[in-house]
Formats: structure tokens, sequence, C-alpha cells
């Protein structure tokens, strides 16, 4: 019975942990052919604060988590079109503040001062965090993201190409590049619990970063996604053999996929060059 | 019943963000539908910062911009679904992962419902490909074309979307000879069917069928010229 429930966890954190990746992967791609990685910088860290106030409340930080990064993905657009301050340079105020207010709720926070548990969930990962309620709602949201990039693919394709262009035809761009931000805030909020918030970034970026190496953009994110799942899954097996932080040997396993990825890249481009 | 013009400028001024002197000045300007405009004019006498206003990517200081009878700043998205625009700075980087035929679809997909393509469309996009003679390089990657056979790419991308305005932008300047007088002589075609066409040329190849000369100079009108066809 305890053998079967162990795997049955284990089996669930291993889900998860491939579903967060794979949406990290694919929010990775389109936000950096976006140019939109300093924004999407700071509405990781509104996850963070908003997993922080879930700590202070003492309710589940997956919800204030993600409610914080759909409010920031929503509001710093606006926010530099009203102020007149460039949406770069507004989202690293943010990203400051955040940080100031993710430390000062984590200090306020009910029981012991970073006590390892409950800080290191949001800091730097825990399997311990990840439940079935947590990989239903994981499903629903790749089931979701999944869907809205289907309906809208020839949109967002246009938008990845050149921006500018599909604004001219008659596409409201800014629009489409909300909802992307969203999405991402979303993946972001609910990779944090096994990443945690130092490292949730390095799952977008890396996956991303071995997604290039395709040669359409399709394959890109494709490529990105597996590689953000494969990171997930082979890092949570060595967390649990290793005894070490999950979050830190995703990304370490996602940085040894990103050498060998980009060697093999490298012996492909150069026997181009040779025939 | 009166027809809207294709385009109405009156009195526009557009400023650069952060720049205080404006790139068009106090411009009125009227686009019948069915005309065949050239737009001419020395480098950095505002013919890009025009056309972009007409379509209302910048936003006028002053002024008020209509594209068929809809106001361009505060509704621009349905105007802009009957125009097609050939960008200036169109060349793209090697590694760019779209190809030829995506490419051009995409302009057809900003027209449709959730940006969905039917068999009909793709059939148009293979159509336009054929007509500019850019067919062969359908599944090649846009980044690794020369010059002139990207500027075709993205004049196909407009072509495909049937458009009622079509608004260019220096669409000779990476083409030879030949194909700037197939151009020259596609576009004359498609005025004579009824598009309204907007060219922006600095040294524009000998046009048929002009309807109109415009002269910028100093981001303002330094003359109008109406031709007698």
């Amino acid at each position: 019975m305890h053998s079967w429930c162990g795997e049955m966890f284990l089996l669930t954190v291993l889900s998860a942990s491939i579903i967060a990746g794979s949406l990290c992967g694919i929010s990775g791609v389109l936000i950096a052919r976006l140019r939109l990685s300093t924004l999407v910088f700071a509405i990781a860290h509104a996850a963070l604060f908003g997993a922080a106030i879930g700590l202070f409340l003492n309710i589940d930080p997956l919800y204030t988590a993600m409610m914080l990064a759909i409010l920031s993905s929503v509001i710093i657009g606006p926010l530099s079109d009203a102020t007149g301050v460039p949406s770069d340079t507004l989202a690293m105020v943010m990203f400051s503040t955040y940080n100031a207010l993710t430390f000062i709720f984590i200090f306020l926070s009910p029981g012991p001062t970073l006590a390892a548990e409950k800080v290191g969930g949001i800091l730097w990962g825990s399997i311990l965090a990840v439940t079935r309620t947590y990989l239903a709602v994981l499903v629903i949201l790749a089931y979701l993201y999944a869907l809205v990039l289907a309906l809208l693919w020839n949109r967002f394709q246009s938008i990845l190409f050149d921006r500018r262009l599909a604004e001219a035809e008659g596409v409201n761009t800014r629009l489409y590049v909300y909802l992307l931000t969203i999405l991402s805030g979303v993946a972001i909020s609910v990779s944090l619990k096994i990443v945690g918030g130092f490292l949730v970034f390095s799952l977008l970026y890396i996956p991303a970063a071995c997604g290039f190496t395709a040669e359409n953009i399709k394959r890109m994110i494709l490529l990105s996604a597996l590689i953000g799942g494969t990171s997930g899954s082979a890092g949570v097996i060595l967390s649990f053999i290793l005894n070490l932080p999950v979050g830190a040997c995703i990304v370490v396993t996602a940085t040894v996929i990103f050498i060998a990825v980009s060697i093999y890249a490298y012996i492909k481009r150069k026997q181009k060059t040779v025939f | 019943m009166v027809l809207d013009p294709a385009v109405e400028l009156r009195n526009v001024t557009t400023i650069y963000s952060g720049e205080n002197r404006p790139a068009i000045r106090n411009i009125s300007l009227e686009i019948n539908a069915g005309d065949y405009v050239l737009v001419t004019g020395p480098n950095g006498s505002g013919k890009t910062t025009l056309l972009e206003t007409i379509l209302g990517i910048l936003k006028p200081v002053s002024g008020i911009v209509k594209v068929f009878g809809h106001d361009m700043v505060r509704s621009p998205y349905k105007a802009r679904m009957m125009c097609s625009y050939l960008p200036q700075d169109f060349m793209k980087k090697p590694d760019e992962p779209f190809k030829v035929r995506e490419i051009v679809a995409m302009g057809l997909a900003s027209k449709r419902a959730l940006g969905r393509l039917s068999r009909d469309d793709w059939k148009r996009v293979d159509e336009v490909l054929k007509l500019l003679g850019i067919d062969k390089l359908s599944d090649r990657p846009i980044g690794r074309l020369s010059g002139g056979q990207q500027q075709k790419v993205f004049l196909a991308r407009a072509l495909s979307r049937d458009p009622k305005l079509l608004l260019l932008d220096e669409p000779f300047s990476s083409l030879d000879d030949d194909s700037r007088r197939f151009v020259a002589d596609l576009l004359y075609k498609l005025n004579r069917k009824g598009m309204t066409i907007v060219l922006v040329s600095h040294a524009p190849p000998k046009i048929a069928g002009l309807t109109m000369r415009v002269r910028l100079v100093d981001g303002c009108i330094a003359g109008v010229e109406r031709c007698s066809s």
C-alpha cells in the first residue's frame, strides 16, 4: 500500500513537471520572438509576490500567484501608454517593487521567518507541494493554452513574423500580445511550485534557446515544449535520487540538454557548410 | 449616394515621440476611390510617415484621417481590413523561421475569422505567388532569399488580400529592371480594375495610368498635380 502511494505520488509529480516544463518551453519561444523578456521577467516576479501573499494569508500560493501574474500582464501595457514610460523600463520598476514586497510578505507571514518548507516552496520549488488538485489545475490550463494557440494560431503567427505589418493589416496586435502575456503569466505561476521563483525564468529560456535551433516556428515551439517537459521530468527524478532541490535539478538538466543541442546544431551547421 | 473618398486627410500633423519637429505638417489631401497616386519627394520629406498616418499606425497630433469614411484614430481596424501595405523596411534576417507560402497566407488570414484559411484561400495564395513568378520559392525560408525576391513576397502578401486600397512604400527599391516593368504594369492593370493605389517612391520608374502626383518637401505638400488619363 505504502509503495503504491509512493508510485502514485511520483507519477503525479512527473506528470506535473512535464506539463509545467512544456508550458514554460512554449511560452519562452513566444516571449523571445515578441521581445517581451523584460515584461515577462516582471510578470514572473509578480507571480512570486502573489505566492508570498498566499503565504501571508495562509491560502494556496498557486491562486494568489496566478491572480497577481494576470493582473500584472494586464496593467503594464496600459500603464506604459498612460504614463509614457517605456514598457521595458516600467517592467523593471515593477520587478524591483515586486521583489521588495515579496520579502516583506515572506517576513510578515505567520510562523518562523524563512522556515525552509514554506519559503522554499515558493523560492526554489518543492515536490511536496505537488498535489492531485494542482495536477488537475495544470491539466486544465495546459488544455486551455493549447486550445487558444490552436484556434488563433494564424493570427499569432502573423504577429510573431512581423507585428507592425500584422497591425497594418487589421490585426489588433495589442489584444493578442496581452493574451500571450497572460498565458505566459499563468504558465509561470503554475510552474512556481515545482521550480521556484528564483529559477522559473530559466525554465522559460533554456528550452526556448534549444528551440531556436529548429528551422521553422512550429518546430521551435514543439522542440522547446519537448525539452521543457524532458527537463522537468528528468529533474524530478534526479531530485529524488540525489535528494537535492527539485527546481535546481530541473534547471541543471535543462542546461545539460541545451549544451548537447548546441553541440549538435554546431556539427550540423558545419556539415552543411562542408557539403 | 455620395461615396466616401478612399483617403481623406484634413490638416494632419504627425510628430514622432521624443521629437519636436513634425514629420508631416498640416497635410490636407483627398484621394478618390480608383485613384492611382504617386507620392514623391526627397529622403526625409515625410513620405513613409504619410503612408503610416493614413493607415493609423502613426497617430497624428492634430487633424483628421479617414479611410473609406472610417476615422483612423478611433476605429482603424475595419478600414485596415480593406487595405494592404508594402513596407519599405521589409528585409528579414537569414535565420527567420517562416517560409514564403506561410508569409503570403498571413496576409489573407488577417481578413478571416480567427485567421482560419479555406482551401480557396490557399488556392488564392498559390495564384498570387505564380502571378509574381515566385511560386518556385514557396517552401523557401524568407531570410534566404535576395532583396528583390523578398520584396516580391511582401507584394504577393499585399495582393493576396485583394485590397480596395493598396499602399506601397518604395515598391521598386530592390527590383531589377525587368521586375520593375512587370510590377509597374501589374499595378496599372489592378488600378484599371478599380483598386486605389498610393505609391511612394523617391525615384520611380516610368509609371502609366497615374491620376495624381503629390510632391512632399520637408513634411509639407509642395504640389499636387491631377493627371489626365
